[in-house]
């Protein structure tokens, strides 16, 4: 189990990432996640389902609750590490992270997340309902929704950033 | 000529992300695909979308690595057992201040007056340690700063 959740590790930091705005706090959050699951890992139960939408669904609950307990002190930070130099691939892929960071970052909450668990995280539209808790009626028109919302955002960056050059 | 143009106003709008995704069942697929033979503006949409999906897909939106999770997991642990061993300590110093203090009082071989003055000199540090110790703890809850590095 260590090992699926060292796996996972990343694609809940994103998640949290989303939720909470802040490198350091998200990291904080799948720290506590790991705890929690460590500590009661027969809270999983094998039988219903994979393990990562459930994981995601544990992280995003820990994001709710620290949103509500730090919700004067969150402060959006949007300066994440790279990796160190590398080859030319690793610096464009650095800067589409970058585009798609910024603009996932000036989406609502709920549009980012199921962009991330769809489009990052590889969930399945039944288990995005899962993760989030919603009817999985829904997912197929919110998920639209929030992907025409980051396509704007990516344009509206896009736009900005060639006036500026 | 009127399927057609019904087609073209009727626009598939959210289907088509179920399509990219592969969540439609054999007749909404269908559906899309005879719209977006007809739409241009829906068949590019559909492209659209489909780039937005591989972007994000390819964009490392974590810049950690497996280690560091790892690492992580291992400080929970760490930190557990950490905790047990503190609880430990601190119930066994308790105790023998306990049966300490219990000795003193009744011992029969030492004068009242000498077990008030140390009763006063003990007492008086435990509540100085305690309400210093509060204090801290109360900062430590409260400081925004405690977490930067110099």
């Amino acid at each position: 189990m260590r090992q699926q959740l060292a796996q996972l590790g990343n694609g809940a930091h994103a998640l949290a990432i989303q939720i909470l705005g802040n490198t350091d706090d998200a990291a904080d959050a799948v720290h506590d996640a790991f705890a929690a699951v460590l500590a009661h890992p027969e809270k999983y139960d094998v039988s219903k389902g994979p393990l990562k939408p459930w994981f995601m669904r544990v992280v995003r609950n820990r994001c709710l609750d620290m949103l509500r307990r730090r919700r004067d002190t969150v402060t959006r930070v949007d300066e994440i590490q790279h990796p160190g130099g590398g080859p030319e691939q690793a610096v464009a892929q650095a800067q589409l992270g970058d585009a798609v960071r910024a603009a996932l970052q000036s989406l609502p909450k709920d549009k980012g997340e199921i962009v991330i668990l769809r489009d990052y995280l590889d969930l399945s539209y039944a288990e995005i309902a899962d993760a989030l808790n919603i009817a999985p009626g829904t997912v197929m028109s919110r998920l639209h929704r929030a992907r025409l919302a980051l396509k704007e955002a990516l344009e509206r960056n896009g736009e900005r950033e060639s006036k500026h050059e | 000529m009127v399927r057609e143009n019904q087609s073209m106003n009727d626009h598939v709008g959210e289907l088509l992300s179920g399509y990219i995704d592969g969540e439609l069942n054999q007749q909404e697929r269908q559906r899309v695909d005879v719209h977006c033979d007809a739409c241009e503006q829906c068949r590019n949409e559909r492209d659209e979308l489909r780039r937005l999906r591989e972007q994000v897909g390819q964009s490392r939106l974590s810049e950690y690595g497996e280690d560091k999770w790892r690492e992580s997991m291992n400080d929970v642990t760490v930190k557990a057992s950490r905790g047990f061993g503190w609880l430990l300590m601190i119930g066994g110093v308790l105790a023998a201040v306990g049966v300490g203090v219990f000795e003193f009082v009744t011992d029969p071989g030492i004068e009242t007056y000498a077990k008030v003055i140390a009763g006063a000199v003990y007492g008086g540090l435990a509540i100085l340690f305690i309400s210093v110790l509060r204090q801290r703890l109360i900062e430590r809850k409260t400081d925004k700063y405690k977490d930067v590095e110099i």
